[in-house]
């Protein structure tokens, strides 16, 4: 016989997935759109954002309902508690990605300028962001160390990359200037995907033992 | 869609070197967790695994209220406790769940050396009380009785008795004879079972005519009345109303103040809301016993997670 609060949870899991992709798109998207200079994927992006925003007040009220309805404890507790926060990440991911598209449409186009930095610190998060929710989806926390690895590498990266901008800064130069603040926007937003990646590895491992991460 | 698959090695060992190249930017070190938290490559914290959790010691209080050592119970020959041990800890609720015949009532029975009342019935082992072993041979099971109270299922106020006379009939029986004493007593036992408030004006009354959770109440002060040390309830709650069961609820974490409370719940709501600590049985064996807490969000036993998540029983 199927438990009541295993058809809510099964709900909440699909909500959860549709997230988890939708996020990733929704950022890939953002950093493809900066690569080629194109900013007419914003309004989709705005709207992949907004529907990430929608889903996460939605998970929030189906997770509260769970809770209320059918007081649930141990590895059920801990998934719920652990998809309201999920839900919050995956509504970041795409919330940094308006930012992305947001910097190019104010700053741009951006075509003559170095975007190795950025180019380089994304694969790292997307790549982080696969692994989480891969992870999510496995409920494998034999990975989860690799993603706080690439968080390491994350911020070394950008402390280098911001530490650089900083210190070629040329006085009337628009063109030049540009580059440097896009690029230190945008890499601020991509470390802090990459630090949310992390939340949904703290996550997995909450749900699997019942422990905080001991990262933090 | 992903603009990468797996990660780029070379682009991995470049920024590694990067890494070594810019150490002295390297932030520093605030991070607030003490087991592991240097930046240096190789020591990243590891996940805690799950065989780790699971080879954590077994709990233990320390300086118990009561410790039942080895305790086996036979009904006609039937084992029906094979081998409990657990400690209470002092002024704490601790509640013992599992599914129908684990053999929660028989441990609560021995416990007060009620079992013994019972025909063929038999137990062995040790439970001590305060340094006591209350199946010692020179142990008088009347004694210990009055160390401990006791609630059942269901209100059972002695039904030719006054609300007055039922709280009071344990001391006359006692042989207490100063009727203002025992009007103290009584007072007292009936506020601290947060009932005399309601029955002040009818202490004649009869002990039948109250609702049942002011019954189950009368019995809790009746208990109370004795002064007992330790508090058994047996389901307490599972014959009353919503409204009922939060007042005894809200009373055993009253009474824990001035007194130890075991008690055996169906409910594992209830069993979260009101225990410190939880024991779970099952088959007569005691298979988990923890902080309430710990139980109910991080079961170290997967027999546990499955009786409290009710994927059975």
């Amino acid at each position: 016989m199927v438990r009541l609060l295993d058809l809510g949870l099964t709900k909440v899991s699909s909500i959860i997935f549709d997230m988890a992709g939708l996020a990733e798109n929704t950022v890939s998207k953002a950093i493809t759109s900066y690569k080629d200079d194109d900013t007419s994927t914003k309004n989709q992006i705005f709207e992949s954002s907004a529907k990430l925003r929608f889903l996460q007040d939605e998970v929030s009220e189906l997770c509260i309902e769970l809770i209320a309805r059918f007081q649930p404890v141990a590895t059920d507790l801990r998934y719920i508690k652990s998809c309201m926060e999920l839900s919050y990440v995956f509504s970041r991911f795409g919330r940094y990605a308006f930012d992305i598209i947001t910097v190019l449409e104010i700053l741009g186009p951006l075509e003559l300028c170095d975007k190795s930095s950025v180019m380089r610190m994304s694969k790292l998060v997307l790549e982080m962001m696969d692994l989480g929710i891969s992870a999510l989806r496995l409920r494998d926390n034999s990975i989860l160390a690799k993603i706080y690895e690439m968080e390491e590498m994350v911020d070394v990266l950008y402390r280098k990359s911001t530490r650089e901008s900083s210190q070629i800064v040329i006085a009337n130069n628009y063109s030049d200037n540009r580059c440097n603040i896009s690029t230190a926007l945008i890499l601020k937003y991509l470390e802090r995907i990459s630090d949310h990646a992390c939340y949904i590895a703290d996550s997995v491992n909450y749900i699997e033992t019942g422990m905080a991460s001991p990262r933090r | 869609m992903y603009l990468v698959g797996n990660l780029d090695n070379s682009l991995k060992s470049s920024i590694k070197d990067e890494i070594d190249d810019i150490s002295k930017y390297s932030k520093t070190e605030t991070r607030t967790d003490t087991t592991t938290t240097t930046t240096e490559e190789g020591s990243l914290p590891s996940i805690k695994a799950e065989t780790e959790r699971k080879s954590d010691t077994e709990f233990k209080i320390e300086n118990p209220k009561l410790s039942v050592q080895s305790l086996k119970a036979w009904f006609s020959g039937k084992l029906a406790l094979k081998g409990i041990n657990l400690d209470v800890k002092e002024n704490c609720v601790t509640a013992l769940i599992g599914p129908s015949g684990c053999g929660k009532t028989t441990l609560l029975r021995c416990i007060n050396r009620m079992h013994d009342l019972t025909p063929n019935a038999m137990a062995e082992g040790k439970i001590i009380l305060d340094d006591i072993n209350i199946y010692d041979k020179q142990s008088d099971p009347v004694l210990i009785k009055r160390r401990m109270g006791m609630v059942f299922q269901k209100p059972n106020p002695f039904p030719t008795m006054s609300i007055y006379d039922n709280v009071a009939a344990g001391l006359k029986l006692n042989g207490i004879k100063d009727k203002n004493l025992i009007k103290d007593i009584v007072h007292d036992s009936l506020k601290g079972a947060a009932l005399w408030e309601e029955v002040k004006n009818d202490l004649d009354k009869p002990g039948i005519s109250l609702s049942g959770g002011q019954q189950q109440r009368l019995c809790i002060a009746r208990a109370l009345a004795m002064q007992p040390e330790i508090l058994l309830m047996d389901e307490p709650t599972s014959a009353l109303d919503p409204i009922a069961s939060s007042k005894i609820e809200e009373l055993m974490n009253d009474l824990k103040k001035n007194l130890t409370v075991i008690i055996v719940t169906h409910n594992m709501q209830q069993a979260a809301r009101v225990s410190d600590y939880t024991a779970f049985m099952y088959l007569g064996e005691l298979i988990e016993f923890g902080p309430t807490d710990q139980i109910f969000k991080y079961p170290k036993k997967e027999l546990t997670e499955r009786y409290i998540s009710g994927k059975f029983g």
